[in-house]
């Protein structure tokens, strides 16, 4: 009854909000255009085109969706962006891979749409996302370069979000007696002691393919409370932190923890074998995006529906202070479309927030961006239904400490693909140290 | 009489070259492609950068004086040549088995294709569900003979044996299809002229058989080592390279290098050295397939 109430609620208010936008601004503009719009199969897509035929309507703009399987699409986007081709108009795209796109001039830059008022309509406030996601996606570039600025170009529109954060699923921990651990050490016992009290169950999962996607979660978010950074210094300064003592310190409780928690598998997991443990109950606990948990929770999705819960990254023994890494799903303008107008019109429309709104109480796109939805009593109140735990209350305490704990750079890959490899080995038993400084000297290599 | 004899050899000559036409411009393609390559190896070419300088040797060198190349060369050679050389011999015993008149060898000879019609990315997944150590079927296995949790493409020292295992599971019966094919070609008369003279079975084996077979052995071989030392496939489906540097053989580094990197330049040189270790191994197999069968005729 309550969801009911606050669907015909949403609806209402959606109708005269799309009335008003019709109204205040020339939503027609661009009629009678037809614009490709490319992304991942992903809830995050199913959340725009759910409500295509309204965009269509109110703009008289065709919108085309061309969705790829996640290995192909990002393979496609490289080679349709290097190009030049004017098919895709727009394009789903995350921060990381836009670093190598853009010193070529590949995506077009947003500020004159978003600061002109005959393009963007009044109501869009783009001060409304997430302060984290807006400075991730706000630099200037150079040949071969990206320069770091907060005021500079901005490259995309968030359209949703992952942070890091530990999932677990209560059942298990509860039957077991196990707490959710708060810092690494910790999370290291936690795993001796559900592998004691029940040998069957896998005590924790994380990404350990040989990309730097298995960074992005765990790793990176755990080893910035211990003080490492990917890079440190600037200019003639510039250099690796991977190496530090603090490096040392904190690879050496990582593996130690992976040795101790992880299934054999580890090296071969990716997400889909992580959110697979967690949402089969073969595994106790997780660190990754956080929207997997939740996905997992919507009543009836998996046989873990309601029984995950979210707790902050851990962190280093003696830090109270976590940090979580972010991805940015999110929308730009190929800049060798020819339609870039109706591509504008397009992003806006889907990164509204209307449209953020929806498409988070459809439980698709999570986590929304922008800081209005979170205060909006429709999400408010989906969002906080017993089947998603604390995910509410933890997105909340997680959210201020959010950022992209990588070092923005033209070729960032280089390091980061590095990273993920020695990480392996260290796993299989390489010295810390020794393998640490050798991955160090790879990265110097590639920086002169 | 003569000028219709002069116009028929001209029409020849331009049927002829209309029918070669269609092979001459493929393989100027691959020329063009290879040489195109050829280039990209010696600039520092990379995604996302509009410029392209040129480096001469500058990748080649930088390539020579890493530690891990040379370690991706011997991983690239243990591979290929490992899984051949157990193909080679596996091949040898089920066609062998193929050449008797047995229950057995009429079962297994339409069965034996399947593994070579499946598309070598869909036989590494399989295999990586089979070989997870925690859930795949291998361990449960395993277990009935007291080995438990074998690392299988989980553990750098256990993944070599485990991809090698995949390809001699995809490839044997391809070396078993063309060793029969050479067992067949064997006169009956003259394993009866040596049974005459008193050989037993191992020795007409390895006196007559293997002998004669051989020219095939070492044919299928040539065309499984090109193979194997450009093997991609099965190896990205599983290891992915790993893990560490494990099983990163030329053909996943040049990948990575090249699409994960984004360093174009560089991948394409790693492309030309795996060419020029192919080129090398095939010149040899080449050079013993001849001397085999001169041998043999």
């Amino acid at each position: 009854m309550k969801r009911h109430t606050v669907a015909l609620a949403l609806a209402a208010g959606v109708l005269a909000t799309t009335n008003v936008l019709a109204e205040d601004f020339d939503w027609r503009k661009y009629e009678g255009t037809e614009i490709t719009w490319a992304y991942d199969i992903h809830p995050y897509a199913d959340a725009v085109v759910a409500y295509m035929d309204e965009f269509e309507e109110l703009t008289g703009i065709k919108v085309k969706p061309e969705l790829y399987p996640d290995d192909t699409y990002w393979g496609k986007l490289n080679i349709q962006l290097s190009s030049g081709s004017p098919d895709w108009d727009v394009v789903g795209i995350g921060v990381q891979p836009a670093w190598d796109v853009t010193p070529a001039g590949q995506l077009t830059p947003l500020k004159a749409f978003i600061e002109d008022p005959s393009m963007t309509n009044p109501e869009y406030d783009y001060e409304d996302f997430f302060p984290a996601l807006r400075r991730a996606w706000t630099w200037n570039v150079e040949e071969e370069k990206i320069i770091d600025t907060p005021d500079g170009e901005i490259w995309a529109i968030p359209h949703a979000f992952e942070n890091v954060q530990l999932m677990y699923r209560t059942d298990i921990l509860h039957r077991l007696g196990v707490e959710p651990p708060g810092t690494l050490p910790e999370l290291t016992a936690a795993c001796m002691q559900i592998t004691k009290a029940d040998p069957s169950i896998t005590p924790m999962a994380v990404r350990g393919v040989r990309f730097w996607s298995s960074i992005h979660t765990a790793p990176i978010s755990i080893a910035r409370s211990y003080g490492v950074s990917d890079f440190v210094g600037s200019g003639e300064d510039f250099d690796t932190g991977l190496d530090s003592a603090d490096s040392i310190r904190f690879h050496k409780d990582y593996v130690e923890m992976i040795q101790a928690c992880a299934p054999d598998s580890w090296a071969n997991d990716n997400w889909y074998q992580v959110v697979d443990g967690l949402s089969s109950g073969k595994t106790a606990m997780a660190m990754d995006a956080n929207m997997f948990g939740f996905w997992n929770n919507i009543k009836g999705a998996s046989e873990a529906s309601g029984k995950i819960a979210f707790a902050p990254p851990v962190t280093a023994p003696d830090s109270a202070e976590f940090a979580s890494n972010i991805f940015i799903w999110s929308l730009a303008i190929n800049s060798a479309s020819e339609k870039k107008g109706a591509a504008w019109y397009f992003m806006q429309w889907a990164t509204s927030k209307e449209m953020n709104v929806r498409g988070a109480t459809d439980g698709k796109l999570v986590n929304p961006p922008r800081a209005s939805t979170w205060e909006d009593q429709a999400w408010v109140d989906y969002a906080k239904q017993p089947e998603f735990n604390n995910f509410y209350d933890t997105f909340n305490t997680v959210q201020p400490k959010i950022a992209l704990l990588f070092t923005p750079r033209y070729g960032f890959g280089i390091a980061m693909n590095a990273w993920a490899v020695a990480m392996q080995d260290m796993v299989g038993g390489a010295d810390v140290q020794e393998r640490l400084s050798e991955l160090a000297d790879d990265i110097r290599e590639e920086l002169e | 009489m003569m000028r219709e004899g002069v116009n028929r050899g001209r029409s020849g000559r331009t049927f002829l070259l209309i029918s070669l036409l269609p092979a001459i411009l493929i393989l100027g393609g691959f020329i063009l492609l290879f040489f195109w390559g050829f280039y990209q190896s010696l600039t520092d070419m990379r995604f996302g950068r509009a410029r392209v300088d040129f480096e001469g040797l500058g990748n080649y060198a930088r390539l020579f004086d890493r530690g891990r190349f040379w370690d991706s060369i011997s991983t690239t050679t243990i591979y290929a040549f490992t899984a051949v050389a157990c193909e080679a011999v596996l091949g040898l015993a089920i066609a062998k088995l193929f050449n008797t008149r047995t229950l057995l060898a009429k079962w297994c000879r339409p069965v034996i294709l399947l593994p070579l019609v499946l598309p070598p990315l869909s036989v590494a997944l399989m295999w990586t569900t089979m070989m997870n150590p925690e859930t795949g079927v291998l361990n449960y296995f395993l277990s009935f003979i007291g080995i438990n949790n074998f690392g299988w493409i989980s553990k750098a020292d256990t993944a070599m044996f485990a991809v090698v295992f995949i390809d001699v599971w995809t490839f044997t019966p391809f070396f078993a299809l063309i060793i029969f094919a050479g067992l067949r070609g064997i006169s009956p008369e003259i394993i009866e002229a040596g049974r005459m003279n008193g050989a037993k079975a191992w020795g007409l084996f390895f006196r007559i058989e293997l002998p004669m077979v051989l020219p095939y052995i070492i044919l299928a071989a040539l065309f499984r080592l090109i193979d194997s030392l450009n093997q991609f496939d099965i190896i990205f489906g599983t290891t992915q390279g790993g893990p560490g540097n494990a099983t990163n053989v030329l053909s996943i580094s040049a990948y990575f290098t090249a699409f994960q990197n984004l360093q174009f330049g560089r991948g394409a040189a790693i492309m030309i050295v795996n060419w020029f270790v192919v080129l090398v191994s095939a010149l040899v197999m080449v050079k013993l397939w001849r001397y085999t069968r001169k041998r043999v005729s």
